[in-house]
């Protein structure tokens, strides 16, 4: 790891992409419950023969999931990197903040409760019920003053997502009774995932990740404090607008695919951070191909873990991202 | 208001609640039918002997424990935003009881409130060893929280692993009094003798709220006060979890009100939050039940619904 380190950054995104690729190709044949081997699901890419099974499963099931599974974690890292940085908070992540509940409470509010307010479609349903969210924490965590207030901000975001997800469950409980389904969606799965969802989820996703990587020399600027931002030229009011627009679009549509993953916007821009420092420019491409490494491999093991009932991959997210929630919450809250 | 006749009006609303908790739900009775329903001649013995009335009595002690749990922590580590739930003693309790019934499933029921004894003791000892006893009520809070997170997604994840009847895992993961009988109640009763010994302990709680220093030199013992005042409120805490999973915020929100009701003097601030707590909960249970029969909510639902923006304005005012 140490020597990864001091490869130059060129390199180090080389290999974070060569591993990406290689959980992908991995994701694709794995723990499959029709036997698919390791070269058909190369050829199934390469060379798709109708007559073969394995090829339609591969191109059909695996490579969409695969697919979505990668960019929603891409998505997530980098909403997770940007709040960082627009917050000044190293615990500022979309599901700490509550961005996450207030979106899951806006999908279920259309999906159950309110379908006359369907012409809003479920995405946006979700981004507005993140940004709510989200501006409320922010108001009542005192967040634009930033300084040493970082746990009041998280315990405000702790807050407003309890209610959001208590909000959500009732009305999810009231409308059906498939309480296990609404439990797995909660969880965050990418079992479901088709081509279909994947044709309205990437244009969105990738405009917006290419949108986040524009910023990142202004998110710089934002680390400086106010006053050096503001002498440096930056225009914050419309950084911070447009930044915030981002994040909530990248968790918006992400939770619109694959339910509430968490920890992935806390976890993996501290990782990359550890590689290459602060400079957002390096930061926010790093953890783009981080979170969707991290999220293809988590994919590929909620497949194999009870093998073969499939585990919501935020299931076992979490129980990579609570811990280090509780050790990023013992060193950097004063 | 004189606490007495505050009192007094509290405990009539308790049993107004408890006399509609009784009559409402999938079928309504009125109040000559509850009574007939004791006897069991009655066509509806078995509504209330079987199902409602040993649900409105363990509203009644959960609430009513889980409030006294809340203000003893609240008043001993001197701390606002303090509460088994925000500190992570329920969840971890849940945890250990969730643990004990999917990967024991033969382990008879009536070893859960140890085990849930068990977690909660250790996720309070785990919390204290993280922060020491000098640490600010937003850190404390904090890392309590962060606490709750890692115990409840592991909850999470076994309850996703082991699929058990659904209606038991959204009870392990938001608390409920769903399907809970007479077992139950029998489960909860010895833990009451933790009560009385509460009340012995108030005086020395009004001293403790003084400060450590003039505390001492009136002769009360800080670390003892405080080890026995936190292991009689985990051992509460353990006990309701164990029968009604982690119910959130009763044991923050019901001693808040308490004590804008009667002050904090310990002698009368621990009953009236004993009676606000039941109160809370029998409603918060009511409305649940109610509100779209003969779907339930868990009860835990309207509790975080309620107590949720009553934590947001304690957090505003915690300088």
């Amino acid at each position: 790891m140490l020597r990864f380190k001091h490869l130059s950054y060129l390199r180090q995104c080389v290999v974070l992409l060569l591993v990406l690729l290689l959980f992908a190709w991995l994701s694709l044949f794995t723990w499959s419950i029709v036997p698919v081997s390791a070269s058909q699901a190369l050829m199934a890419i390469m060379a798709p023969d109708d007559a073969i099974i394995a090829h339609h499963i591969v191109l059909d099931i695996r490579l969409p999931r695969v697919l979505i599974a990668g960019l929603v974690g891409a998505c997530l890292a980098v909403a997770g990197a940007i709040m960082q940085s627009l917050t000044r908070n190293p615990l500022a992540s979309p599901s700490v903040l509550g961005v996450n509940a207030g979106a899951a409470l806006g999908m279920a509010a259309v999906s159950t409760v309110t379908p006359w307010l369907g012409f809003f479609g479920i995405s946006t349903a979700a981004i507005l019920g993140g940004a709510i969210a989200w501006g409320i924490v922010m108001l009542l965590g005192t967040a634009w003053r930033g300084g040493n207030e970082h746990g009041r901000l998280v315990l405000a975001g702790v807050a407003v997502s309890a209610l959001c997800a208590a909000l959500m469950k009732a009305m999810i409980i009231l409308h059906e009774d498939q309480a296990s389904a609404v439990l797995t969606w909660l969880a965050g799965s990418v079992a479901g995932a088709s081509w279909h969802q994947w044709q309205h989820f990437w244009p969105i996703a990738s405009l917006s990740l290419l949108g986040a990587f524009l910023m990142s020399p202004t998110l710089n600027l934002l680390n400086l404090g106010d006053d050096n931002a503001r002498s440096l030229g930056a225009k914050l009011g419309w950084t911070r607008v447009i930044c915030s627009l981002l994040v909530l679009v990248l968790v918006g549509s992400a939770l619109s695919i694959a339910g509430a993953i968490a920890f992935i916007g806390l976890l993996v821009p501290h990782m990359s951070k550890a590689l290459v420092g602060q400079d957002n420019r390096k930061i926010l491409p790093l953890t783009a191909i981080m979170g969707a490494a991290l999220v293809v491999m988590a994919d590929t093991l909620s497949r194999a873990i009870i093998y073969p009932t499939e585990t919501p991959v935020g299931a076992i997210i979490a129980l990579i991202g609570a811990p280090f929630f509780i050790y990023m919450v013992r060193t950097r809250t004063a | 208001m004189k606490p007495m006749a505050l009192s007094f009006l509290l405990f009539l609303m308790v049993l107004v609640l408890v006399a509609m908790s009784l009559s409402f739900g999938a079928v309504s009775l009125s109040l000559n039918e509850i009574i007939s329903g004791f006897s069991p001649s009655s066509e509806f013995y078995f509504t209330i002997h079987e199902y409602r009335l040993p649900r409105t009595l363990l509203a009644v002690l959960v609430g009513g424990m889980m409030a006294l749990s809340g203000a003893l922590v609240q008043g001993v580590i001197r701390n606002p935003l303090a509460s088994p739930d925000i500190l992570g003693v329920s969840h971890g309790a849940g945890l250990a009881a969730v643990v004990l019934m999917t990967l024991f499933p033969h382990v008879s029921v009536y070893w859960l409130p140890w085990a849930a004894l068990c977690g909660g003791l250790c996720a309070a000892l785990l919390l204290w060893l993280l922060c020491g006893s000098h640490s600010s009520a937003i850190k404390l809070a904090i890392t309590g929280i962060a606490m709750a997170t890692l115990y409840s997604s592991v909850v999470d994840f076994l309850m996703l692993t082991r699929p058990l009847e659904i209606n038991n895992a959204l009870l392990w993961l938001t608390g409920s009094l769903w399907g809970r009988g007479w077992d139950q109640v029998a489960m909860i009763l010895p833990w009451l003798s933790l009560v009385p010994v509460a009340f012995w302990l108030a005086k020395r709680m009004n001293l403790v709220q003084l400060g450590d220093d003039v505390a001492t030199s009136l002769g009360v013992s800080i670390p003892v006060t405080r080890l026995f005042v936190l292991a009689i409120s985990v051992g509460m805490t353990a006990a309701c979890v164990s029968i009604c999973g982690p119910i959130g915020f009763l044991g923050l929100v019901a001693p808040h009100l308490a004590r804008r009701l009667v002050g904090g003097r310990h002698q009368i601030l621990l009953p009236c939050a004993i009676v606000v707590g039941m109160t809370l909960l029998l409603l918060a249970d009511l409305v649940a039940r109610t509100i779209d029969p003969p779907i339930e909510l868990p009860a835990g639902l309207m509790t975080a619904i309620l107590g949720a923006p009553y934590f947001l304005w304690l957090l505003l005012r915690t300088k």
